[in-house]
């Protein structure tokens, strides 16, 4: 309060022996100038919102899987935890979209990351990856996200990963953290591929199960060839238990294609696995979303249906298409990450009509009651407008 | 250019009060807000099959619906009365000083009365005074302080505020050794100081005493689906009143014209026009970074160097595989100390030393809906200044949050021993996870230091930068109640401006 004026506060007992030691106070303080910028600089040390990266190397690994080293063109790539992903947004043929990969290489390591992408049959970035993406090209991606990591909280050291296809991406660097830091953990891979064609990294697992005592390596070929000697068929609880002996107390990282996951689950709920020891990763939107439950009887994956944003213009769509997607191809955008249900990012309002929420949607519960939606696993089983 | 009334950055508890107010109060408004989502801290997030609540512990203000106090005229006016449904907490907390006090206090004023006399004898007196106490300068400083303040009347402060005039300047701790000998009833009755963050000795004992008459009385609350569903809520009633927000598009500037506002900038690099900001953003941020001037107003320098970072918090948000009863819990709001020398505490919040004092809030104890069946949401806290954080060289990051979690859960572990063996979920959030989420300088949670000489009591209203306000808790007090209540009277004075500028024109 300026002097001339009285101040009421004046007959407080004490009040004015207060000001002094505001006064006090202001001859030490500072009016936080030498701090501008801090917060952003701290921020973006750790997480910034985007990276650019560049091919630095593309490395054939099978006839269906490349790895892309990627290395920043700007300051240091930011510290990841092993397991997690980076969100690689591309421009194919006009159309912006992105896809998350897990960086397989080491985290003891930022001068790069390595992406290992395998090539999905009906896809279209990994065909777009593996038969377009050169040496020198640059991409956006996000900062490396993600909960699928060895959290020491509560995964304890005896950790069993059951890899499926290019599940072993995140296995892998998993892997090298343990070796590169010098971890006590005990690390059993299941690692189970469809052709031994497609089995990616074995040699350098092989010779990595050799030299270590604490990583133990176990093959399963699905689709063997004729004569094959090793472990053949799908993984089961029978084959889980007599490869690991005692399942419980040991954490259990599960990730590969869709049904991989699904199936390992029910394989190890009826170990009575709990499912505290149990990590799944996301793998995108469910591809069959009109064979789950709550998906509504009247509408089918093929129904058109009209997609409006509102004050901005509306486009038609299939209703079994997750609706980032088709709001990407129609050249509209929200941010995105996991594009799993995870995230979060990408949630948008649902002005009016119905969507389908799988259960990979992560909604919160007040979502449900004010219509928020996460748009890359929202199906539009009707007519919808959405705010953009 | 896009043309606004307002312009609201940040969609924090204040930005969003403000920003409603504001579009209910016929201004054409603009929400900004950085993040995916509003709600600043009020908000929450998902692993697996647990929302974690992110802040809210214990809601004050609100009353009951026969004794309402003036959070339920707030959220009335603001149009979100039935789009949210509040869950009654029934104690206040309990505390345990392992080996020395566990005891766990009603969430009724006469109750919490009959129990401490029933539980300290000798002091029976000296509590029935000291409660007194708390109450009626609770209401002198809530009611009759401001009034006296406003017509500048010291004779009217005098007649109306005599306990605010003996007890109003006084630290909590000297009012406790006043009024009691018992070392353990003092530790008691000061354990709401755990959250606000200051030993007992630098908070101003009228604060003190409002938390505990507060929550007592008006009891402490809850929200069904946590702060998200009030945030989301106020959301959608900003928009039903024709508000629009965008996410994920943070401010960048403040446009002015000399010492006027004439704008924003966003992010996205669209100018936006408007007469007037309300900014939810730090006050060191919107001066010293968002506002286009090379330098802040000479009277808000002047004003920051009387003023301390406050602190941060230090969060575990545990999804458990056990009920509450199985784990141990007996009252939704836990404090466990391992000293009662509250001074020792707050010196461990500057550093990485194990924390000897942390708290343990669990959502489903008075709402079962907040968990899946069988199964527990915990939050493990303990305040902490983000400034230690910042030497922490990144690539040592992760593990150094492991490691401080580690002591954190030992310190809750001494009376929840079950706690490791049920972890389902767990995510860590450090001072600088606060401060990623909420862009504030060293991830600080209620703003300044809450010293006596931080209140307004202390400060003028700073009017530098015409059209320029401040919402939030950088000028005015942290936490819940304050902040919703500081946006919506900012709005009041954002719409008086609007206003008089409207007649003017209309005049001219
Ligand atoms: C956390 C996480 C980590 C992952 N890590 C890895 C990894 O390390 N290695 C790996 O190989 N994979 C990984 N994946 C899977 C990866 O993200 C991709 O989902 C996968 O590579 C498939 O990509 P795709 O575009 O080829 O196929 P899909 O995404 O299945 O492509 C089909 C979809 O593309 C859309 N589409 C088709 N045509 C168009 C068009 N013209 N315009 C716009 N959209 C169109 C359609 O909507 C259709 O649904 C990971 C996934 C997650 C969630
Ligand atoms: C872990 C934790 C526990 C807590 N416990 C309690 C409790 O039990 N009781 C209690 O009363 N209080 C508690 N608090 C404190 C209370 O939540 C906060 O004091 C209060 O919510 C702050 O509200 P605010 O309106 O000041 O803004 P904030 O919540 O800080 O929100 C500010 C918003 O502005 C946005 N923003 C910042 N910069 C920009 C920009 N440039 N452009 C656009 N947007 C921007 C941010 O993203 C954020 O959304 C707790 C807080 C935390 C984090
Ligand atoms: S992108 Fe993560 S939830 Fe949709």
């Amino acid at each position: 309060m300026p002097e001339s004026k009285k101040n009421v506060l004046d007959v407080v007992i004490g009040y004015q022996e207060a000001v002094k030691v505001k006064e006090e106070l202001a001859k030490t303080g500072s009016d936080f100038s030498d701090q501008k910028w801090a917060t952003a600089n701290t921020i973006a040390k750790l997480h910034p919102k985007r990276l650019t990266l560049e091919v630095s190397e593309v490395i054939d690994e099978t006839e269906s899987t490349k790895t892309f080293r990627l290395v920043s063109t700007g300051g240091p790539l930011p510290p990841f935890q092993a397991g997690q992903y980076i969100n690689l947004f591309v421009e194919i043929d006009g159309v912006q979209t992105a896809r998350p990969y897990a960086i397989s290489s080491s985290p003891a390591q930022r001068d790069y990351y390595d992406l290992t992408v395998k090539r999905v049959q009906d896809g279209f970035v990994t065909h777009y990856l593996l038969d377009h993406v050169k040496q020198g090209q640059q991409f956006l991606s996000t900062s490396p996200m993600g909960t699928f990591y060895h959290n020491p909280i509560f995964h304890g050291q005896d950790l069993v990963f059951l890899a499926g296809g290019s599940g072993i991406a995140p296995a892998m660097s998993m892997l090298k953290n343990v070796f590169d830091n010098g971890l006590a953990h005990q690390f059993h891979f299941i690692y189970a591929s469809s052709y031994i064609e497609d089995v990616i990294f074995i040699e350098e697992l092989r010779e990595l199960a050799q030299n270590h005592d604490n990583f133990k390596l176990t093959e399963v070929i699905s689709r063997p060839p004729e004569g094959y000697q090793g472990i053949t068929g799908r993984l089961n609880a029978d084959l889980i238990k007599e490869l690991v002996g005692e399942v419980h107390n040991k954490t259990f990282y599960v990730c590969g294609p869709t049904p991989f996951n699904e199936n390992c689950q029910t394989q190890l709920d009826s170990l009575d696995v709990e499912s505290r020891f149990v990590r799944i990763e996301a793998n995108g939107p469910p591809k069959n979303p009109d064979q789950l439950n709550h998906w509504p009887d009247s509408a089918s994956m093929e129904d058109e249906v009209t997609i409006t944003i509102t004050g901005k213009g509306s486009f038609k769509a299939k209703a079994g298409e997750p609706l980032l997607n088709s709001l990407e191809r129609n050249g509209y955008s929200a941010e995105n990450a996991c594009r799993s249900g995870e995230c979060s990012l990408c949630r948008v309002k649902l002005v009016s009509g119905n969507v389908f929420n799988p259960p990979e949607a992560h909604l919160r519960v007040s979502d449900k009651q004010f219509g928020w939606i996460h748009s890359c696993v929202a199906f539009p089983t009707e007519d919808i407008e959405i705010l953009l | 250019m896009k043309q606004y009334d307002a312009v609201v950055i940040g969609a924090g508890n204040a930005g969003l009060t403000a920003a409603t107010a504001l579009q209910r109060g016929g201004s054409k408004t603009l929400l900004l807000e950085r993040h995916n989502i509003p709600g600043g801290c009020a908000t929450s997030f998902v692993r697996g099959e647990y929302e974690f609540e992110v802040a809210l512990h214990q809601l004050s203000g609100l009353g009951t619906e026969d004794r309402p106090f003036i959070m339920r005229k707030i959220f009335a006016n603001l149009g979100v009365m039935d789009k949210v449904e509040f869950v009654q907490e029934h104690q206040l907390y309990r505390i345990v000083v392992p080996g020395e006090i566990d005891t766990t206090l009603p969430a009724s004023w006469s109750g919490l009365r009959r129990q401490l006399q029933s539980d300290f004898p000798s002091e029976s007196e000296n509590l029935a005074r000291f409660m007194k106490l708390c109450e009626t300068i609770t209401l002198e400083s809530f009611m009759m302080l401001p009034k006296a303040r406003k017509a500048n009347d010291e004779k009217m402060l005098k007649a109306s505020c005599p306990n605010y005039i003996k007890y109003g300047m006084r630290s909590a701790k000297e009012v406790l050794d006043e009024h009691f000998d018992d070392e353990n009833l003092k530790t008691i009755l000061a354990a709401y100081w755990c959250y606000i963050g200051l030993p007992p000795s630098e908070i101003p004992f009228p604060d003190l005493a409002a938390m505990i008459y507060a929550y007592a009385a008006f009891k402490p609350w809850h929200i069904k689906g946590g702060s998200q569903a009030m945030s989301s809520a106020l959301l959608e009633s900003f928009m039903e009143a024709g508000g629009e927000v965008r996410f994920n598009c943070g401010a960048e500037k403040i446009l002015t014209s000399g010492d006027k506002v004439r704008g924003v900038l966003t992010e996205d690099g669209e100018e936006i026009a408007c007469a007037a900001v309300v900014s939810n953003a730090s006050s060191i941020m919107t001066y010293n970074e968002l506002l286009d001037h090379d330098h802040a107003p000479i009277a808000v320098r002047e004003d920051f160097k009387s003023r301390r970072m406050g602190t941060s918090a230090f969060v575990i948000y545990m999804g458990l595989d056990c009920t509450p009863e199985e784990l141990g819990v007996t009252s939704a709001s836990n404090f466990i100390c391992n000293t009662q020398d509250e001074e020792a505490v707050h010196a461990g919040m500057l550093t990485m030393n194990a924390p000897v004092s942390g708290m343990l809030t669990c959502y489903n104890f008075d709402d079962p809906s907040f968990a899946p069946e069988g199964k527990s949401i915990v939050s493990l806290v303990c305040l902490q200044y983000g400034d230690v954080w910042n030497d922490i060289p990144e690539e040592q990051y992760a593990q150094t949050k492991y490691e401080f979690s580690e002591k954190l859960i030992d310190v809750i572990a001494q009376t929840f021993p079950k706690i490791r063996d049920h972890i389902e979920e767990v995510e860590v959030a450090t001072p600088l996870t606060m401060m990623r989420y909420l862009n504030t300088p060293d991830g600080a949670i209620y703003g300044f230091k809450q010293t006596p000489q931080d209140s307004e009591l202390f400060r003028e209203r700073i009017e530098s930068i015409s059209g320029l306000y401040m919402a939030g808790c950088w000028n005015n007090m942290g936490g819940f109640q304050p902040t919703y209540m500081a946006g919506e009277s900012t709005a009041r004075a954002v719409l008086k401006q609007l206003k008089s500028e409207k007649e003017e024109l209309e005049n001219a």
